[in-house]
């Protein structure tokens, strides 16, 4: 059986035909009843055929049809997708699949990222870079979230495959400018440096100067979150040198000074650009202010906008020539004022992807409803994010925001005051909405015009949003608004529970009634052993399961984990190492096809 | 369903378990009749007792608005259903976090969830610098640590543009050291060779502790003085060490003798402006 990824030609005997096409193939289809190894041919023509399918879940279904198609479609899957790294082993990866070139891979759960689970609980890409080196010399890609990645995995990454192209890095830790360095480096081919939300040690390397002196392949390098200072010659030099650069994501040492030269020299290949500081260093204005306009001007291809990490707020102006090409802007780290953000946003008539800070109060939110038409995402983070702070958007903004924007896809939104009116009303303006997340930030808060629970505002949104696949509930809820999801949520994915419900009966209405349910994350509810039981039904058929401080006893969480065997069930402790608690601290529970993890640290028992 | 059995063994359980003592916000009575017709209804088929939930739900709502009325926001509601089903007894125990809102609403961890670098904003401007690191933390929440248990020093080398780091917590002599020092080291060089047109084969970094290599392992320690390494006992070198360079062994003498930070800072600024290390020998510290 031809393992070379070249051979797609027919077996020598049909060599009649150049090699092939899909329309060749069936040719070679009906003159191979002539055949003597049909299963050859067969092979040969479904790998032919298979090589076309992309989406992950066309392939899964392929490869269920018959123990031969199973086979074919392991050769031919070039990316393979892994939602959580326990899942399976290394060595697995590597047996069913053999010509992986591009491996996407996810690790810790996603509470993880608010400090809800201790450090070095796991997660490490070690494992999965040693075996692959020996497996998948030809590899390309690698797409991480929420992985423990270190300098030395980062280097072995780096000497292992000669022809790596693309390294994406979303959410992980663990290793510093040194292992960048290393990467840009060694991977002569590297066309994708994105490092993205992840916590990059600064070792005082100078890394920007550590890429091939030579034209590079760089298409976008990303490096917004890295809190070091870097060599803002050794930049311009690199984007010099990059004509396939097409995005470029700067952090926040890069002044307006520095950015207004970057884009002097490679503004117009630029589509998407992260702006850095948006201030000025201590420079005088002795030519007075710089023109930054006409750098922007000349940004003419830049469809996608970011970084303004430590805004000054009388430059943002300068933007404007870009603003009507924009279909995604990134203001979440830039404080904002409603009469400042105005007059920006006001030409963004394309803009489908809009993140901010909630101080454009609700006033900017009926300026994007004015004027984004288009929206289909829309993120509104909180500038003072404790439970207590002023809050200076509410129902108001979400009314306006449901008014105006009719093709809203996706909300993340964080206030302190919300009406279960303003959710209702969303229900029925956004029939498009597949993710619909509501954070009321301070805990158990009613409605706050009529005093009553969200119930009725949740339940109306996963009633008439028939799209809905994620969910994140927040405010005071009663099990009347888990009955609603567990009726209504029939294609929902993915649900977040934080301090809501009354009973156990809340869990069991989304256990029993949400058959799509793949992960499920809960804190501080007051869940318990009935309400773990009563899914068992279901967790096989989930990526995990997390519950914190809620009502779960040891004993039914090792019933758990006796009666499902192929399920992972770790309960994770706390600091205080409490032999008498009553309660498990964290549950985090996942299918498995190889068992336990043999890396857990001392403080998670794997039951 | 599976569960089931074991629910009705152990609902009468909980029903027993549940005393006349517990605090509840209003009328106890009410509240454990409440708790017993929730139980019962917990033991049919889901969705089965339509009326009598609505019902309940109805006074529920009634009573839960009555109490936000009453009460300060931050007192949650949720005491009332945090104690439902929780077998526990007369010792009211309970996971921290929920003790902790009975008494004071305090701030609690990882609440509102928003990632800790999106958390200083309220304070960027005036942090330029690394500070980020202490702010991440935010209020009330756990001290994550950046780094793993280990002690992690710097270690530069000569002619070698990339710097690492090593973990001293993971060896006990300087063999150990010198050991990782090569695995480190080794490739990193032949690549800086190879590009000086050399052969481009790995060499093994030996002799780095007896001054016979091509190279000689120094540190700098918490005085600023920089140092053989291999002088003093392991131990006292594990607590006075702050970072290492590998040096050529011909210039031993001159590094050792020029150690003012003054060095330090040009070494900086070269490392900024993107010139080897390596120049001068006088210099090279």
């Amino acid at each position: 059986m031809p393992e070379d990824d070249e051979d797609q030609s027919p077996p020598s005997d049909l060599r009649s035909q150049p090699p092939c096409s899909p329309n060749k193939s069936r040719n070679c289809i009906s003159s191979s009843s002539s055949q003597t190894f049909p299963d050859h041919v067969l092979e040969n023509v479904l790998e032919n055929v298979l090589q076309f399918l992309d989406s992950r879940c066309d392939r899964n279904a392929a490869s269920l049809v018959c123990k031969l198609w199973w086979k074919v479609e392991g050769l031919t899957r070039s990316e393979v997708f892994i939602g959580n790294c326990y899942a399976l082993s290394p060595a697995r990866l590597t047996q069913r699949f053999k010509r992986v070139r591009s491996l996407l891979l996810k690790g810790k759960p996603r509470f993880a990222d608010f400090n809800l689970m201790p450090p070095d609980w796991g997660a490490n890409i070690a494992p999965w870079v040693s075996t692959m080196a020996k497996a998948y010399p030809w590899l390309e890609k690698v797409d991480l979230k929420r992985m423990f990645v270190t300098d030395d995995d980062l280097a072995l990454l780096a000497e292992s495959f000669p022809g790596f192209k693309e390294l994406i890095l979303v959410c992980c830790e663990g290793f510093g400018t040194s292992g960048i360095a290393v990467v840009a480096n060694k991977c002569r081919k590297l066309k994708v440096l994105d490092l993205i939300e992840s916590e990059v040690t600064d070792d005082e390397v100078d890394w920007v100067s550590c890429f091939p002196e030579d034209v590079t392949c760089l298409e976008s390098l990303a490096f917004d979150c890295v809190e070091a200072p870097i060599n803002f010659k050794a930049l311009e030099g690199l984007v010099g040198r990059s004509p396939s650069l097409r995005k470029l994501r700067l952090n926040r040492f890069v002044s307006l000074e520095e950015l207004r030269r970057l884009l002097l020299l490679g503004a117009p290949q630029l589509t998407s650009l992260g702006t850095g500081s948006f201030s000025r260093g201590d420079q005088s204005d002795e030519q007075g202010p710089p023109d930054y306009a006409a750098a922007f001007r000349a940004c003419k291809s830049v469809v996608c906008l970011s970084g303004f990490r430590e805004l000054m707020p009388e430059y943002l102006p300068a933007i404007l020539p870009v603003c009507a090409n924009l279909t995604s802007l990134n203001f979440s780290y830039a404080n904002i004022s409603p009469d400042m953000f105005k007059p920006i946003i006001h030409s963004c008539h394309k803009l489908q992807i809009f993140w901010a800070l909630d101080s454009i109060c609700d006033e900017g939110l009926q300026a994007v409803a004015a004027t984004c038409k288009e929206l289909r995402e829309l993120r509104i983070f909180p500038f003072d994010p404790r439970e207590d702070s002023e809050g200076p958007v509410s129902e108001l903004g979400l009314q306006a925001i449901s008014e105006g924007c009719r093709k809203l896809e996706s909300l993340l939104y964080f206030c302190q005051r919300m009406t279960n009116a303003a959710l209702i009303a969303m229900s029925h303006n956004c029939p498009e909405l597949t993710v619909f997340r509501l954070c009321i930030m301070g805990r158990h808060r009613p409605d706050h015009v009529t005093g009553k629970a969200m119930d009725e505002g949740f339940g109306a949104i996963v009633k008439n949003c028939k799209k809905l696949t994620r969910l994140a509930v927040s405010g005071l809820l009663t099990d009347q608004a888990f009955r609603y999801m567990g009726e209504y949520g029939k294609l929902i994915r993915t649900l977040s529970v934080a301090f809501a419900g009354d009973s156990d009966m809340a869990l069991r209405h989304v256990l029993e009634g949400c058959p799509r349910l793949q992960k499920l994350e809960i804190r501080d509810s007051p869940f318990g052993d009935v309400a773990l039981r009563s899914g068992m039904h279901r967790y096989y058929n989930m990526r995990f399961v997390w519950m914190s401080a809620c009502s779960l006893s040891m004993g039914c969480c090792k019933d758990v984990a006796r009666a499902m065997p192929n399920l992972v069930v770790e309960v994770i402790g706390s600091d205080d190492d409490d032999e008498n608690r009553e309660f498990v601290e964290t549950l985090y529970m996942y299918r498995s096809l190889d068992g336990p993890r043999k890396d857990a640290p001392q403080f998670v028992t794997i039951l | 369903m599976e569960g089931c059995p074991r629910s009705r063994e152990t609902c009468p359980k909980l029903l027993d378990l549940i005393p006349q003592e517990r605090k509840w916000y209003h009328d106890e009575e009410k509240n454990n009749s409440d708790q017993e017709k929730k139980l019962e209804l917990r033991l049919a088929p889901p969705g089965g007792d339509e009326e009598d939930l609505s019902a309940m739900k109805k006074k529920k709502n009634l009573e839960t608005r009555n109490n936000i009325k009453k009460e300060a926001e931050d007192k949650p509601i949720f005491n009332l259903s945090g104690n439902h089903f929780s077998p526990s007894n007369k010792t009211t125990y309970a996971p921290p976090h929920i003790s902790h809102k009975r008494t004071a609403p305090g701030p609690v961890v990882g609440w509102p969830p928003v990632r800790s670098f999106r958390k200083n904003l309220a304070s960027s401007s005036s942090s330029k610098l690394g500070n980020d690191q202490i702010n991440k933390s935010g209020e009330g929440e756990k001290q994550v640590e950046p780094k793993r248990e280990g002690m992690f020093v710097k270690i530069n080398m000569d002619s070698v543009p990339i710097g690492r780091k090593v973990d001293l917590n993971a060896y006990s002599t300087y063999e150990q050291l010198s050991l990782a020092v090569d695995k480190l080291f080794r490739g990193l060089l032949a690549a800086q060779r190879d590009t000086s047109g050399g052969e481009g084969e790995e060499q093994p970094i030996i002799g780095l502790l007896n001054g016979k290599g091509e190279f000689t392992l120094t540190y700098e320690d918490n005085e600023g003085d920089k140092m053989l390494v291999g002088d003093v006992p392991w131990q006292m070198f594990v607590s006075s060490v702050k970072r290492l360079r590998v040096i050529k062994s011909s210039e031993i003498s001159s590094a050792l003798k020029f150690g003012c930070s003054k060095q330090r800072e040009n070494e900086e600024l070269k490392w900024l402006s993107g010139t080897s290390v390596c120049v001068e020998g006088s210099h090279s510290f």
